[in-house]
């Protein structure tokens, strides 16, 4: 018998209608033995999120735009200018590339700590020491990831500002000091996805490697790794978002100077800690609360272009 | 050869000619359970000798401890001896990488890495420390020719090896074992997974490599035993029951179970 398309043969016959799909009524909608409460429950659910996601994007990019659109700030000017002087009457000026140079630094700086430290523990825990690495490393990662940044923020202001005064000289605060903390904050997280990232790896490719006379190292290094590579480096960026959106610890021990730093060992500040600062000494309305807000929207496409890509590599991941 | 071995091992003189592997009381145990009992076969050169028995009789476990892939399974132990080349295979002093290089394996599942058709097969090269890109490229169309594989692949040699068909990928497997040139090559169920016409080529490819090779291959499938074995071991829990040439094992077996066993009765 042949069916179209949206029709049924046993719409006009008398049938035993015991395996036929009532029609659908008021009635029937949500009684007890239809699938149509659980189907609202859980779309209600994901609605929640999509609007939460939207509304904030919404909201960061009208607030975002004000400083530009409504106090007619230049946004070249914005991105480009490397003065930061709002207080001053005659010439306030709203450069904000010192920032955005920080925060990209110190995320660097902070992947370049993590990544390798990260993967190479992943690496012992998943392929070395197996039990002990389950057993000992896994928990430790653990209680890594559950420490505050504050904690993070005071250990760096402690210990690493003043390791780096007594080597490098200077204050001791930084980017280089931020970019210690931010990299042995987001250390766990990339190494508990780089670990994910390394179980995935098929254990018949190692077999195969090692029943044609590879050794230990040669497996990871030319099979495993460049298997699990496009997850590990979804691990660091993942990471480097973290770190993008760090604020209290960086704000600890950069030592937070509105300036374009010369070096590493100088006082700099980020995205994050001009946020976290300021805002709370600015009304509603005003060109800095404005200009604060750009930088907000600054970090939010930032995010955004972090998960595209997050997204673009789990894709290229996936073998024909 | 496997030059990690010292002076202080004894070199007996080989028992027969013609045979490249001897095992000898050989027991295997995972933890608690004792999967290989007292096996005692040879694995002649340049043929083919088939492992046939039930699931779970400790045939594959017996091939994947000739080349220590055993190794890699924790609380695995073995004992007795596998003589090759005059040296005990499960000494504490071999060098089980360079024992793999000589005595290759293909597995069950057709397991070529996720590169290039090329690459797959310059892999062990590259493992064993091969350079040159002419050598490379010479050894990597030699294999594929042994392995029958050559006029299938060649157009396409930088394409992915996933994008074969799991016969080719197979193929690809066995070319990639021989690249190293091995004197063994132990097959653990290779067509097992494969559909019967690209199991049929399996079966021509592995005739025409015992010339070069020496082959064990574990089979379920008793007419691919009768097809392509010149010798054929019959294991059963974990004991070898009956071993001799096949025409005689499938034609006047001696004992019962084995009769059994080829004629279907259980297993």
């Amino acid at each position: 018998m042949i069916v179209k398309n949206g029709e049924s043969s046993l719409d006009h016959k008398t049938v035993n209608r015991r395996l036929i799909k009532e029609n659908v009524s008021y009635r029937t909608f949500l009684s007890r033995n239809s699938e149509n409460r659980g189907k609202i429950l859980i779309f209600i659910c994901a609605s929640l999120i999509m609007a939460a996601t939207m509304s904030i994007t919404l909201f960061l990019t009208l607030q975002g735009i004000r400083s530009f659109t409504v106090d007619g700030l230049n946004p070249i000017k914005f991105l480009t200018g490397i003065h930061w002087n709002p207080e001053s009457h005659q010439h306030a000026s709203y450069g904000a590339l010192p920032f955005i140079f920080g925060s990209f630094t110190v995320t660097i700086l902070a992947a370049l700590i993590a990544a390798p430290i990260g993967i190479g523990s992943a690496l012992f825990m998943t392929e070395i020491a197996k039990t002990w690495g389950q057993k000992m490393l896994q928990p430790v990662i653990e209680i890594l990831v559950g420490i505050p940044s504050v904690v993070y923020g005071l250990i760096g202001l402690s210990v690493i500002v003043p390791f780096i005064r007594s080597q490098f000289g200077g204050l001791g605060f930084g980017m280089l000091a931020a970019a210690i903390v931010v990299g042995i904050m987001i250390l766990p997280t990339v190494a508990s996805l780089a670990a994910d990232a390394i179980k995935s790896v098929p254990d018949e490719w190692r077999q195969a490697s090692y029943a044609l006379g590879a050794t230990k190292w040669q497996t990871i290094y030319k099979v495993v790794i460049p298997a699990a590579l496009p997850s590990l480096l979804t691990a660091v960026v993942l990471g480097m978002a973290r770190a993008f959106g760090e604020a209290l610890a960086v704000q600890m021990v950069i030592g937070n100077a509105k300036v374009l730093p010369h070096s590493l060992i100088e006082p700099a500040a980020t995205l994050t800690t001009m946020i976290t600062l300021s805002m709370g000494h600015t009304t509603d309305g005003s060109v800095l609360n404005d200009a604060l807000w750009s930088l907000g929207l600054i970090l939010l496409i930032m995010t955004y272009i972090f998960i595209i890509l997050i997204r673009f590599l789990s894709k290229r991941g996936r073998l024909s | 050869m496997l030059t990690q071995l010292k002076e202080n091992i004894v070199y007996p003189e080989p028992k027969k000619q013609n045979i490249i592997i001897e095992v000898n009381e050989l027991n295997v145990y995972y933890k608690n359970n004792h999967a290989v009992k007292n096996v005692s076969l040879p694995i002649r050169e340049r043929s083919i000798t088939a492992l046939i028995g039930p699931s779970g009789c400790g045939k594959s476990t017996f091939l994947r401890t000739i080349n220590r892939m055993n190794d890699l399974i924790p609380g695995a132990k073995c004992q007795g001896e596998i003589m090759y080349d005059g040296i005990n295979l499960l000494d504490k002093k071999i060098d089980v990488v360079a024992l793999r290089k000589e005595i290759g394996m293909v597995f069950q599942k057709p397991n070529p890495f996720p590169k290039s058709i090329y690459e797959n097969i310059a892999m062990p090269l590259k493992f064993a420390g091969i350079r040159g890109k002419k050598r490379l490229n010479d050894i990597v169309e030699e294999s594929l020719y042994q392995a029958a594989l050559l006029d299938e692949v060649k157009d396409r040699l930088s394409q992915s090896a996933l994008s074969l068909s799991g016969g080719q990928q197979q193929r690809l497997c066995i070319a990639r074992a021989l690249a190293l040139k091995p004197k063994v090559l132990l097959l653990d169920e290779p067509t097992s997974a494969l559909d019967p016409v690209s199991s049929a080529k399996i079966e021509d490819l592995l005739l025409s490599l015992k010339k070069q090779v020496s082959l064990a291959v574990v089979t379920h499938n008793m007419q691919q035993a009768a097809r392509i074995a010149d010798q054929t071991a019959f294991f059963y829990e974990g004991e070898v029951v009956e071993y001799n040439d096949t025409s005689i094992m499938f034609t006047k077996p001696v004992y019962k179970k084995t009769e059994d066993y080829i004629n279907g009765r259980f297993g």
